[in-house]
């Protein structure tokens, strides 16, 4: 009776000091914010998949991944719809905003000109962001922005976004915030797919393939359900890579 | 075919996508369990709560074998009983005026070293085939189709529609997968695609209620 008593004992300081040791993580909440490569899509849009809805697979419970990415919008209209403020306004110390803009900042073209943001005020509204996330003493991250599928006549992926993956680096440099570059990375991806397998990455449809797009799709821009996993594991490589602490709260493989 | 824990992911059961392509008059219960049989499906009681519950107009689609036909497996059914099991579910279905739709087990990744697609299921498939014609229940043959559509892609390509995963790539899969059954997103998409496109071939009522999109 002693015996197991004292044995009792000893577990409960066991656990006490386990838990002073490995206290519960805090949870945090991981933003995500950017255009439609990232955003979410209503089932009947499938398999058109934002790199944001995988990416919330990847974590622990610790983590609740807000994907607040809206199709269609630059740096400069996410603030001025008022997506950003609500944002600013509900960090707390400790969470997360990855950003990820640049497809609807660099559309020149005339019917775009409600989204098109030169580069100084790409600039402008990137340091916005990472300096309100940190007046909350939350973390900004940098992502280039993904790649479009565009081979050259030799069967070499081009680069798509030249200017604002610089703007990036450069941004990322002057404000030492911890940059992904997906751009390059997810070039990468597609590259060593080749012209004919990365085309299994995006929202390509035969006409009558797929019941939400009868007539089929032939879209270099956005990603099916399988280009948006894939892009999301490279977002995570990247944390991994960047040693941001995130990384920590990658889940754990519960697979047998 | 299963719902898949997120533990699992980015394995894919086709009837995850297929939910999707209905319209709303159409609920899509994916009942399929991964490791099962036709002999336990039955034996774990999965099957009984799906008889009790269809009603008339229901449609139970039947896809089976990949854990009938390994005789090491603790799931593995006899020929005999798998055409037993399967006609089971086709009566019970029918007794409630249910309309069931016989699927042949949906084709693995195997290739010979020339390149050609090999078949895994045949001897159960054409169990499948034979049940359908005697009882004239439609039929999807999932596993010619699959198989073609493999070797359209060949050897490599087709390796996207499984659950091939580099070391490091998933953190579910620390260690990476080479898996040549489990599908992908993309894979249960696809396979998903082939039985919808023989919903449609074989004029079932069903085929009526996939999902139109509104015109802009």
């Amino acid at each position: 009776m002693r015996l197991s008593m004292s044995k009792k004992t000893i577990c409960f300081i066991a656990i006490l000091l386990m838990g002073f040791v490995l206290p519960p993580k805090k949870k945090i909440k991981v933003y995500l914010i950017g255009d439609s490569t990232m955003c979410e899509y209503e089932p009947k849009r499938a398999p058109l998949t934002g790199w944001g809805m995988p990416f919330r697979y990847l974590f622990d419970s610790s983590v609740t991944i807000d994907n607040r990415a809206k199709g269609g919008r630059s740096t400069r209209t996410f603030i001025s719809e008022n997506w950003w403020q609500p944002i600013a306004d509900s960090l707390q110390e400790g969470d997360y905003v990855l950003m990820q803009f640049g497809h609807n900042d660099e559309a020149k073209e005339k019917k775009y000109k409600d989204r098109y943001t030169p580069v100084p005020d790409y600039k402008t509204n990137l340091i916005k962001f990472i300096r309100e996330t940190r007046e909350k003493k939350a973390y900004p991250v940098i992502i280039t922005p993904v790649t479009r599928m565009r081979f050259d006549k030799a069967g070499r992926q081009m680069q798509t976004h030249v200017e604002y993956t610089a703007a990036c680096y450069e941004i990322a440099k002057q404000y030492n915030v911890p940059l992904i570059d997906l751009d390059t990375k997810s070039r990468n991806l597609v590259e060593q797919l080749g012209p004919e397998r990365a085309k299994l990455l995006f929202m390509q449809l035969d006409p009558g393939e797929h019941p939400s797009y009868p007539e089929g799709q032939k879209d270099n821009t956005h990603f099916n359900e399988y280009g948006a996993r894939r892009v999301a594991e490279l977002v995570l490589t990247g944390l991994r890579e960047q040693d941001i602490a995130l990384a920590e709260r990658i889940v754990k493989s519960a697979m047998k | 075919m299963s719902n898949k824990e997120v533990k699992a992911y980015p394995e894919t059961g086709w009837g995850m996508p297929f939910t999707h392509f209905f319209d709303s008059t159409i609920i899509v219960d994916n009942r399929a369990r991964n490791g099962r049989s036709t002999k336990t499906f039955i034996g774990e009681g999965l099957w009984q709560p799906v008889a009790d519950n269809v009603t008339e107009g229901d449609y139970v689609f039947i896809q089976f074998g990949h854990n009938d036909e390994v005789k090491t497996k603790a799931s593995y059914t006899t020929e005999e009983e798998y055409v037993n099991n399967l006609t089971r579910y086709i009566n019970e279905s029918r007794l409630k005026k249910a309309i069931p739709v016989l699927i042949t087990p949906v084709a693995r990744r195997k290739f010979d070293l020339l390149g050609h697609i090999q078949g895994t299921h045949d001897v159960y498939s054409n169990l499948v085939r034979e049940v359908a014609r005697k009882n004239d229940v439609p039929l999807i043959d999932l596993d010619i189709k699959s198989q073609a559509l493999l070797q359209q892609l060949g050897p490599e390509t087709s390796k996207l529609l499984f659950n091939y995963l580099d070391p490091n790539e998933h953190p579910n899969y620390p260690e990476g997968k080479k898996d040549d059954t489990h599908f992908s997103e993309l894979g249960a998409r696809k396979m998903a695609e082939i039985v919808l496109a023989e919903i449609r071939n074989l004029k079932l009522g069903i085929s009526n209620h996939i999902y139109t999109p509104v015109k802009k």
